[in-house]
């Protein structure tokens, strides 16, 4: 470090006052506004430089200024200068800091509030993906239900309802998803195509009572069911078993979805639903979770979401 | 071909929901009482070996079906059979056959409509089915416009420790060779994929992935810069992990703008 900051900082200051009460209406008036506020700016870099500057320094740039003013058989303007930076550090010092830390903290806040912003608007528009395929052939099976079995076509037709609310975007509440919700979300699209698919998908849930208050990702589970029927068991003429289970272990909570369908394609279009699943895992919680596609020996498919174990609420 | 005339017409309807076939076949059976289901299929293989055994007139088909679609069906069957394509929802804008040699029916279907297609069909099965392999080709491409298009990989099957994995490709940084497997690396582990790098490489999307040595296959978005090293050759670091990739000499061209 050197003595050039209160330097080059103090002396235009001086000079531009100078100049200022000398020439007040000349033509430059405007380039004398310019470099007024330049000095003022300096000014103010200035004093937010000795509120930051640690003491140690501060001392050691007095030092070389004096020194320098010695060398320039002018050392009075240099002491001058140190003790007024003496006085300002002393009494605006501390006011000066706490208000520049704030600012920062502000800036920062914005630009973190700017993040989650973007991050959930782009989540909203993933939730509202729902299939048409799906909704179709659903809404097919109803009218036929209705002429064969009206109970059965109204109480389809509520789940329905039941699930386009959990796929529709929310807005968003205050508490955090958790894992209870998400398979109840879950469990309006298992109870339609169990409807329609009858014996080809036999659904197993399998979640601990304890774990269903543990916080876990919004339309998540949803996106690993309908893939897993849609991609898995619905292509496969005898259908299968799909298994949603919950474990917990070394403080990570591990959802999977299982299913004994015709197993994972590496090609195609069947990765989005995928991809849009950890790009949001990666956007709430960076590295400390992810999605783990496995293929068990037996076949199928297995797709695991791990995420930190947290309870709701703490 | 079959010639062939049975007193009462008979048809097989081919979906795999059960409630969707009981649909159709209540709904046939309103619109045209002489007609006579032959036969139900659950998926497309089902519907072309009850279609081959029972020589119906009409045959309804699902598209969307297991094992083998209705336009693989209705292929497999070309020239035997009358063909009706059902469908709940038209991505494949189905409709735009209307008046071809092919109908279709959306579920759930009016009576008005069934009765048409109906009414359609009565002409039709007079003559001998037409040959359908332009409208079907048609079709198909319609169906999967990747058919034509290479479709690369985008996620590659490598065992971690005992256990395989589906690893998407946009997690890889690179592929090693080692022997007559493949070393892939990401940030958070490597793993080995049983295949040379020789057959991986013409499955993986050029754009994505850059050949940077005889036995080394680099995702071109992982490259944080690149350096060289004592010898003069290129080496690459990547972003994630520390291993550096030299490059060599044949594949210097890649990276003579950077």
């Amino acid at each position: 470090m050197t003595a050039t900051p209160p330097r080059t900082s103090a002396t235009p200051q001086s000079v531009g006052s100078a100049e200022t009460a000398a020439a007040p209406p000349s033509p430059s008036g405007q380039a004398l506004r310019e470099i007024r506020k330049g000095v003022v700016a300096m000014w103010w870099g200035f004093f937010d430089w000795i509120a930051v500057v640690s003491w140690k320094k501060l001392l050691l740039v007095w030092l070389l200024a004096l020194i320098l003013g010695g060398i320039l058989q002018h050392p009075v303007p240099v002491i001058l200068l140190a003790l007024a930076s003496f006085i300002v550090k002393t009494v605006a010092g501390g006011k000066r800091r706490a208000e520049i830390a704030a600012n920062e903290a502000v800036k920062r806040a914005e630009r973190e509030q700017l993040e989650r912003t973007v991050v959930e608007a782009r989540m909203q528009a993933l939730q509202a993906q729902i299939e048409p395929h799906f909704l179709f052939n659903t809404l097919a099976s109803i009218d036929q239900l209705i002429c064969t079995d009206p109970p059965r076509a109204s109480k389809m037709q509520r789940t329905l309802i039941r699930y386009l609310r959990s796929a529709m975007p929310q807005i968003r509440e205050g508490a955090r998803p958790t894992l209870g919700q998400q398979v109840d979300l879950c469990s309006a699209y298992l109870e339609i195509m169990a409807v329609r698919m009858e014996a080809r998908m036999e659904p197993v849930v399998r979640i601990p009572e304890g774990l269903k208050s543990a916080v876990f990702p919004s339309m998540m589970l949803q996106t690993l069911v309908e893939n897993a029927i849609k991609h898995g068991l619905e292509p496969k003429a005898e259908g299968g078993r799909l298994e949603i289970v919950a474990e917990v272990g070394d403080g990570d909570l591990f959802v999977h979805v299982i299913d004994t369908g015709i197993g994972f394609t590496p090609k195609g279009e069947g990765g989005v639903g995928l991809t849009n699943v950890r790009e949001r895992l990666r956007a709430l919680y960076r590295d400390d979770a992810e999605l783990i596609i496995a293929v068990p020996p037996g076949g199928g498919t297995r797709a695991t979401i791990r995420v930190p174990y947290e309870v709701a609420g703490t | 071909m079959i010639v062939r005339r049975s007193p009462a017409p008979t048809a097989v309807v081919a979906d795999d929901e059960r409630l969707m076939r009981d649909q159709l076949v209540a709904q046939l059976k309103e619109a045209w009482p002489e007609l006579v289901i032959a036969g139900e299929a659950a998926n497309g293989r089902e519907a072309v070996a009850l279609v081959q055994g029972q020589e119906p007139d009409i045959v309804f088909l699902d598209i969307r079906m297991p094992e083998m679609d209705g336009i693989e069906a209705a292929r497999a069957l070309a020239g035997r059979v009358h063909v009706v394509f059902v469908t709940a929802y038209d991505q494949y804008a189905i409709s735009a056959f209307d008046q071809g040699a092919v109908d279709y029916l959306l579920k759930p279907a009016d009576p008005e409509r069934v009765a048409l297609t109906c009414e359609r069909l009565r002409a039709r099965i007079a003559k001998a089915p037409e040959p359908m392999d332009h409208l079907l080709a048609q079709l198909s491409e319609r169906l999967g416009p990747a058919a034509s298009a290479r479709e690369y990989l985008r996620w590659v099957q490598a065992s971690v420790g005992s256990n395989l994995r589906m690893i998407p490709t946009s997690d890889v940084l690179f592929f090693h060779a080692e022997d007559k497997y493949t070393r892939v690396q990401t940030p958070r582990f490597e793993a080995l994929i049983r295949k040379p790098i020789k057959e991986l490489i013409d499955e993986l999307d050029p754009e994505e992935f850059w050949q940077i040595h005889r036995a080394t296959v680099v995702r071109v978005d992982a490259i944080e810069q690149i350096s060289r090293n004592l010898r003069g050759n290129q080496v690459l670091h990547l972003r994630g992990t520390d291993e550096k990739l030299e490059v060599s000499r044949s594949f210097n061209h890649l990276f003579r703008q950077m």
